[in-house]
């Protein structure tokens, strides 16, 4: 049974007591909450995925609870709490703030627990069982590509982690919604009036936050992975032109250990794996000052589904 | 006296070859109680001794092979630290004597595998101080701890310098003269920890405090220290080192005689009958009857408390829920630990200092979200 096959009411009444349970790729969710608008996001932002029913057979990765505090504080400037196996880990969020606590939780979750993948700062989406990687700074326009990328058909493996699998020598899919930030909320709505948007939350710690729903296509496919093919670090430049440059294989090497969350963490597994990378992708970069120019660019790049190997 | 019924994790601890079988529920609970008792790198390093690994799920396994990264991290951590700080000391000559994660690491003991190490802690004698601060503000070791009045509790109160970390790496260090706070009642010859500290085999310049101090220093941390959200990884080190120490003859016949000339019976009694009681750390009868008998032993009443709040703290419950008992069990022991570590009044004014200091901290920092 999906998320979105379920009515508001009864999600609301399984958060509120056992929790519910669901898959995301390779990770299992178990959410208990105690908000009154989420079930309403759920219901939306993770209609397609499929609900675990109980009896669970299988450990869940993440235990997270959602819940407003108790006493007065429930009342006055009433806030919601998030909590990873029982801690604590940020302040309060004002109660109508519950999907961004959400989901910056569920991020460090995964950023914390995921030890056994080597963790890129990434959008990755896939095209032919081909993967491209966005590794991204703040600003550099990763989720705005994303969200594009994944409007014009290309399948979401992630919008935050390149989960890159040591072992299968492949990115793994989480695909859950993609987080638009401050200008590119508006970008995202002019670029497609389909596109299904959640309310702005505005006055986070970020600007105003506002979720795209991944595509459904993507949800149904989330136990597929996809091999490591492109890397293109974006770098948006206001009203510049733009240009795709590939990088020298030690600039690539250095760069995208840099952007791995857990490089220094996975040892002599991190270096073998980034090795295996720029020995078999293209590494680029894509310095790009309009929206439809950078995908027209990544488009014609990932036509090509034989990449360029470098010597 | 009978037992606690253990918990689904200490049985884990003790029958690794009973993990694989429990359900899935059973597993998860396993899981999250050892990774919140900061022991999930010490059980895959178990499972894995014992081969059990592969009979996992693979959604189990890779929880552990990801605590595994992380304390392999520490552990590399750990050792380019030493490396680190044996450079900056070069040319003073002085010798180090690792204490605690770093003893155990660089004497490979069993006990060490899998164990997290937040930070390096060595012992070094208080007249080389000036020299030796000095030579790790060379080296990039910045105080930790700016305030004046953190500055001073450290100096002139407690067992250590304040904490320093390195500008770079921001790696933490601290640098030890004695092992228990100079306000504390109880108060070793610290003299006695230099001169009978061993030199590590195959790491010239580095030491080891002797066994039964090693085992004397990892009871009073724990049962002196107050720091019980790592109360079960701390008597689990103490399982360690008295299995471990247990093949060298010589070590029973020393260790109460050594807390007896140190004055530090009290914390090994502690450490002596939790083992037993709570992990089943096989210990000759004859030494627990010894330290039983002890005239510095606790008292009965001080027994029938204690036993009740560790065997509440050291059993880890529903980690949804915070529990009341474990609540007060942990507040209690948390008061204690602050009780024996200074005089009253003392304990006053630090409370109230510290306390003034999070009042304020939290009314400048009120951040409206």
């Amino acid at each position: 049974m999906k998320i979105g096959q379920q009515s508001q009411q009864e999600l609301r009444r399984h958060l509120g007591w056992q929790g519910l349970r669901w898959s995301i790729g390779p990770f299992i969710i178990h959410l208990r909450a105690k908000v009154p608008n989420f079930p309403q996001f759920l219901h939306t932002f993770y209609g397609e995925n499929l609900l675990l029913s109980p009896p669970w057979d299988d450990i869940a990765d993440f235990h997270l609870t959602l819940h407003p505090p108790l006493g007065l504080r429930r009342f006055w400037r009433p806030k919601v709490h998030f909590r990873l196996d029982g801690n604590a880990f940020f302040t309060p969020f004002p109660l109508d703030h519950a999907p961004p606590l959400f989901e910056w939780g569920l991020n460090m979750a995964i950023a914390s627990r995921s030890n056994h993948y080597l963790l890129f700062h990434a959008a990755v989406l896939e095209k032919n069982g081909n993967a491209l990687m966005l590794p991204g700074t703040p600003g550099a326009g990763k989720s705005t590509l994303c969200a594009a990328l994944m409007l014009r058909g290309f399948r979401l493996l992630s919008d935050e982690f390149g989960l890159y699998c040591p072992q299968q020598k492949r990115f793994l899919a989480n695909p859950r919604p993609i987080g638009l930030k401050n200008e590119s909320i508006d970008i995202i709505r002019a670029f497609d009036s389909q596109a299904i948007l959640s309310q702005e939350f505005p006055n986070t710690r970020k600007g105003t936050v506002c979720y795209l729903q991944p595509s459904a296509e993507s949800v149904h496919n989330a136990h597929n992975g996809a091999t490591p093919t492109w890397i293109v670090f974006p770098s948006f430049q206001e009203s510049q032109p733009t240009y795709l440059e590939t990088l020298p294989q030690a600039t690539s090497f250095l760069r995208l250990a840099a952007n791995a969350f857990n490089y220094e963490t996975m040892g002599a597994t991190g270096f073998e794996c980034v090795h295996a990378m720029i020995q078999s992708c293209s590494v680029m970069q894509l310095r790009f000052g309009r929206l439809e120019e950078a995908l027209s660019q990544l488009h014609t790049l990932t036509q090509s589904t034989q990449p360029t190997v470098h010597t | 006296m009978n037992r606690p019924h253990p918990s689904p994790m200490l049985q884990v601890f003790q029958q690794p070859e009973r993990f694989p079988e429990l359900d899935a529920v059973s597993q998860d609970l396993v899981l999250r109680q050892s990774r919140r008792t900061h022991l999930l790198g010490r059980l895959e390093a178990i499972l894995r001794e014992k081969g059990l690994l592969d009979r996992l799920k693979p959604r189990v396994r890779n929880h552990l092979i990801s605590a595994r990264n992380l304390v392999r991290e520490d552990r590399r951590m750990l050792t380019w630290e030493v490396n680190r700080v044996q450079r900056a000391l070069w040319n003073t000559g002085l010798e180090i004597i690792l204490l605690k994660g770093g003893a155990y690491v660089f004497l490979d003991l069993p006990m060490a595998q899998g164990r997290p190490v937040a930070d390096l802690d060595i012992l070094m004698e208080p007249k080389d101080f000036p020299l030796i601060e000095a030579c790790m503000a060379q080296q990039g070791w910045e105080q930790a701890k700016l305030h004046p009045y953190d500055q001073r509790y450290y100096r002139e109160w407690m067992h250590e310098l304040p904490p320093l970390r390195h500008r770079v790496r921001m790696t933490e260090l601290d640098i030890h003269h004695t092992i228990i706070p100079k306000t504390s009642r109880l108060q070793p010859d610290s003299h006695l920890f230099f001169s009978s500290a061993r030199e590590i085999s195959g790491h010239p310049g580095l030491k080891t405090l002797a066994p039964t101090d090693m085992v004397i220093h990892a009871a009073v941390h724990l049962f002196y220290d107050g720091d019980f959200d790592k109360g079960l990884r701390g008597l689990l080190d103490l399982d360690g080192l008295l299995s471990h120490w247990t093949l060298d003859a010589t070590f029973w016949p020393q260790l109460l005689p050594r807390a007896r000339v140190l004055n530090l019976i009290r914390p090994l009694y502690y450490a002596l009958h939790f083992c037993h009681r709570l992990l089943g750390t096989p210990i000759p009868e004859t030494i627990l009857a010894e330290a039983n008998a002890d005239p510095q032993a606790p008292g009965m009443m001080a027994r029938v408390i204690m036993n009740r709040l560790i065997a509440r703290i050291m059993t880890p419950g529903n980690p949804d829920r915070l529990e009341f008992t474990s609540w007060l069990a942990w507040s209690l022991l948390y008061i204690r630990s602050h009780w024996l570590r200074m005089p009253p009044r003392m304990l006053i004014s630090h409370l109230t200092q510290k306390g003034l200091r999070r009042w304020r901290f939290d009314v400048r920092n009120r951040r409206i979200v």
